[in-house]
């Protein structure tokens, strides 16, 4: 694929022709029939899985980075937006919540090929490394949404502590910028981590649909692998189902000792 | 105690867990009997209580109502709630639905009674209980003490043999024990067979049969009220009985 | 510190006005906006009594001209009369969207019900319901539209009485994939809304005789589904901006068509931010709709206004 943007959904479209009719399910039939029912497909095709697995691991790789650079983009973006949303008035204010509006209302894909070709980032040399334009595109894109959802996240934990903080804050001597952010940020940030837990593991499985950009992370390469071996379809997407699954699941239990860990006792928010 | 007893409590006892809450509990009531039970904080009165429509399960003895036996595993439990009626401390009204509708859900659905005839036989009752004018008033929209009136009708709605109120006042604000007593009285008139759990001393003093002071799951006394309340035979009744008067 | 109040209560009455100009311009779009796409779907399905049938609304070089005429928006006739000659491939693939979101998540409503209700109230279904809806909300919808699609080939498969409903039996494969997916959050949704039905309202089911079965979907769903409301709100939003995805397994609907024109004219910019805008106003359109049901449905006491 020479320009895998333009070519993801024809792509899509050839793939399908040259798969071998009734393949998939026929697999897990032939399964079925077979002394090992629990196995589903063919021998062969999971040791193609298995010979490739250094390939996908390298997809998986860049999923996590893609996942952790645009959930920071998000975070840089979306607590400031959170806090004008709740502390800001006037022009800055709807600015803000429109651009959020639209961001959360458009789909990601969109979003995406807005960023890949009417942005047109360019390819970013650090010298050392180089980062891809699709990858430009995909932080851009991924982490602007996030932005948007994780502004709604704060927003609504920064309202939530109780009015009388601001106003202990202001009492002992505090300015208003300094109550806010000694005072009730700490607290709205730890009321933040259910909601940050879920932001979290939608950007990760979101990161698959840089697809439409062709960017070579998990999804994409088991794509360009089954392509090439259509018998295996079936393997490669399951291997790769898993690698997900794997990864949200370990997610998820992570942020939850997060959040029990930093939890405040009870009755604080009383 | 006779053979033809109305209900009949014999030797119930039960635990949750290692936790024994009722012992040995003993009583009984004639048709058109008013039983009022009594006791400290976690004596197990409510359970008692919850025994007998099997909202609770009794693990030994015997609970006999009109000669058929509540405890036995074959008997139908919603056969038998539909013939025990229970009002409860905290109204629990179904909060989706107006008090006609509380009202009417069991004569509907239980009873299978036509729509109308199930709305009827609701504003019926709560004419009976004096709601006449809030038959389509939300839960949320009543006071605590036409919340409770409500929760009678409902349960009078499937025209029960026995009666069964948890604590029916004690949610309640002072001023609005009155209404929701007032109604009950009514049902002890209309010769209701009641199984009251209550505070309100002055009010078993007035209309229960038998008081039954429970402590520790176990029946510590039983008698008319006057005995009960003026003579109590076992020191631990007369403590109780003192502390209780000591906060009204 | 009072000199700064005042001006605050002038800027916030400007606010206000301001809102409601902008209020009255969003009806204003979206009137124009679900006009033109009715008008152009029955167009189609008349089979052109309006327009031929592929052709827009408006004559594209009619726009041109309009906007040609009007000062300072003479710059952009040639793109206005560029997004007049899209609107009737535009229109046909939102119809998909629409109709692939609206069956998607009522099927996937019928499913989520069931699994809640068992994850609550049910002994071993309880852990089967878990395990599903721990599946398919832990891996990428598109790889569950691969599986369906590549993995499994369901769209050769797809039943008799059905092939044929679309034009490509594929967009069976798509609703099923987002029947799927949906019902697993769904069913998350709805079993929160459950478990804050109080256990007192189940108690008073059963004392009146009511059975469990009865109890829960007499008293527990009437209420827990009210709470679920704002939830399914965000589902259908959900929905409507991954239905897109269903374009990477072929279907037609709106972003296959907008990518499809895309990749014959280059106009890359121009076509997705109108993509962009009519997801925004299928996506505004949705909530709008839930926030009336959830007013039509509402009661005293229940769920947003609880706290009054
Ligand atoms: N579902 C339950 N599980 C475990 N223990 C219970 C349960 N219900 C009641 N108990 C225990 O059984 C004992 C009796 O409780 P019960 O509610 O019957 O008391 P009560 O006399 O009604 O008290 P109160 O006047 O406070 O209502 C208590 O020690 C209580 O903690
Ligand atoms: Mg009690």
């Amino acid at each position: 694929m020479s320009d895998p943007g333009t070519l993801a959904l024809a792509a899509a479209a050839s793939v399908a022709t040259d798969l071998p009719a009734g393949d998939g399910l026929a697999a897990l039939a032939a399964a079925g029939g077979s002394a090992d029912w629990w196995v589903v497909g063919e021998p062969a095709d999971w040791g193609f899985v298995r010979r490739n697995a250094d390939y996908l691991g390298v997809g998986a790789l860049l999923t996590i980075g893609l996942t952790f650079a645009s959930i920071l983009l998000g975070f840089v973006v979306g607590f400031p937006a959170g806090a004008v949303e709740v502390y800001g008035d006037g022009l800055l204010k709807r600015a803000v919540s429109t651009v959020g509006i639209v961001l959360r209302g458009t789909p990601i894909v969109v979003i995406l090929i807005v960023m890949y070709f009417v942005v047109g980032v360019p390819q970013i040399n650090l010298g050392v490394a180089s980062i891809s334009s699709a990858m430009t595109a995909g932080i851009l894109g991924l982490g602007l949404r996030s932005a948007a959802y994780q502004s709604q996240i704060f927003r609504a934990s920064l309202s939530s502590v109780d009015e009388g903080q601001l106003e202990a804050g202001r009492s002992i001597g505090l300015s208003r910028f300094e109550a806010v952010r000694y005072v009730v940020v700490p607290q709205a940030l730890r009321r933040s981590i259910p909601g940050f837990q879920n932001e979290f593991t939608i950007v990760l499985k979101d990161t698959s649909i840089v697809f439409a950009i062709g960017l070579a992370e998990l999804l994409t390469r088991g794509y360009d692998l089954f392509s090439e071996q259509t018998t295996a379809v079936l393997e490669v997407i399951l291997f790769i189902s898993a690698i997900y699954f794997v990864l949200t699941f370990t997610t998820n239990r992570a942020l939850d000792y997060l959040g029990d860990r930093y939890a405040i006792p009870e009755g604080e928010s009383a | 105690m006779s053979d033809d007893d109305f209900l009949r409590v014999t030797d119930v006892s039960k635990w949750y867990g290692d936790e024994k809450v009722l012992e040995d509990v003993s009583f009984e009531m004639d048709r058109g009997d008013v039983t009022v039970l009594i006791g400290p904080s976690g004596s197990g009165k409510s359970t008692m209580l919850r025994c007998v429509n099997r909202l609770a399960e009794a693990q030994e003895g015997s609970i006999l109502l009109d000669g058929e036996e509540v405890l036995s595993p074959d008997l139908d439990v919603d056969e038998l709630r539909r013939e025990v009626g229970m009002v409860f401390q905290g109204f629990n009204l179904f909060a989706h639905l107006t008090a006609v509708g509380n009202v009417a859900l069991g004569p509907r659905r239980v009873l299978g009674l036509s729509e109308t005839a199930a709305r009827e036989r609701a504003e019926e009752q709560l004419e009976r209980v004096g709601l006449a004018d809030q038959l389509d008033s939300y839960p949320a929209e009543l006071s605590g003490g036409q919340q409770q009136r409500v929760g009678i009708a409902r349960a009078l709605a499937m025209e029960p043999k026995l009666m069964l109120f948890d604590e029916p006042t004690s949610a309640l604000d002072p001023e609005l024990i009155g209404e929701v007593l007032e109604v009950m009285h009514g049902l002890v008139e209309e010769g209701m067979t009641m199984l009251v759990v209550t505070h309100e001393m002055s009010f078993a003093r007035e209309v229960a049969d038998e008081i039954v002071f429970l402590d520790d799951g176990r029946v510590v006394e039983r008698g008319p009220p006057e005995q009960l309340f003026d003579r109590p035979e076992e020191e631990r009744t007369g403590r109780f009985l003192e502390r209780i008067a000591s906060h009204d | 510190m009072a000199s700064a109040t005042r001006p605050a209560t002038v800027r916030e009455r400007v606010a206000d006005a301001d809102r409601s100009v902008g209020r009255l311009l969003l009806v204003a779009a979206g009137a124009l906006f679900w006009g033109w796409l009715v008008a152009s779907w029955v167009n189609r399905w008349l089979g052109g009594v309006l327009v031929p049938v592929g052709q827009p609304l408006i004559p594209a070089g009619a726009v041109e001209t309009a906007f040609a005429a009007i000062p300072g928006f003479a710059a952009y006739a040639a793109d206005a009369a560029f997004v007049v000659e899209l609107t009737p491939e535009l229109s046909r693939g939102t119809w998909l969207t629409v109709v692939i979101t609206a069956v998607s998540l009522v099927l996937g409503f019928f499913i989520a019900v069931p699994l809640a209700v068992t994850r609550v109230y049910g002994r071993f279904s309880a852990w089967l319901s878990l395990a599903y809806t721990e599946l398919l909300r832990g891996t990428p919808l598109l790889a569950q539209l691969f599986v369906l699609y590549y993995g499994l080939n369901l769209a050769s498969y797809v039943p008799g009485a059905f092939s044929g409903v679309f034009a490509r039996d594929v967009v069976w494969v798509a609703i099923l994939g987002f029947t799927l997916n949906g019902a697993a959050y769904q069913a998350e949704y709805i079993r929160g809304a459950l478990e804050s039905v109080e256990e007192g309202q189940i108690t008073a089911g059963r004392a009146i005789g009511l059975s469990k079965l009865e109890t829960i979907y007499y008293v527990v769903l009437p209420q827990g589904l009210r709470y679920a409301i704002p939830s399914w709100t965000n589902e259908f939003v959900y929905l409507i901006k991954y239905s897109s995805l269903a374009a990477f397994i072929t279907v037609p609907e709106l972003y296959y068509r907008a990518d499809q024109i895309a990749s014959e004219t280059f106009r890359y910019t121009l076509i997705f931010v109108v993509t962009g805008v009519t997801y925004l106003a299928l996506v505004l359109t949705a909530s709008k709709l839930m926030e009336r049901v959830e007013e039509r449905v509402s009661i005293p006491g229940l769920g947003a206004d609880s706290e009054e």
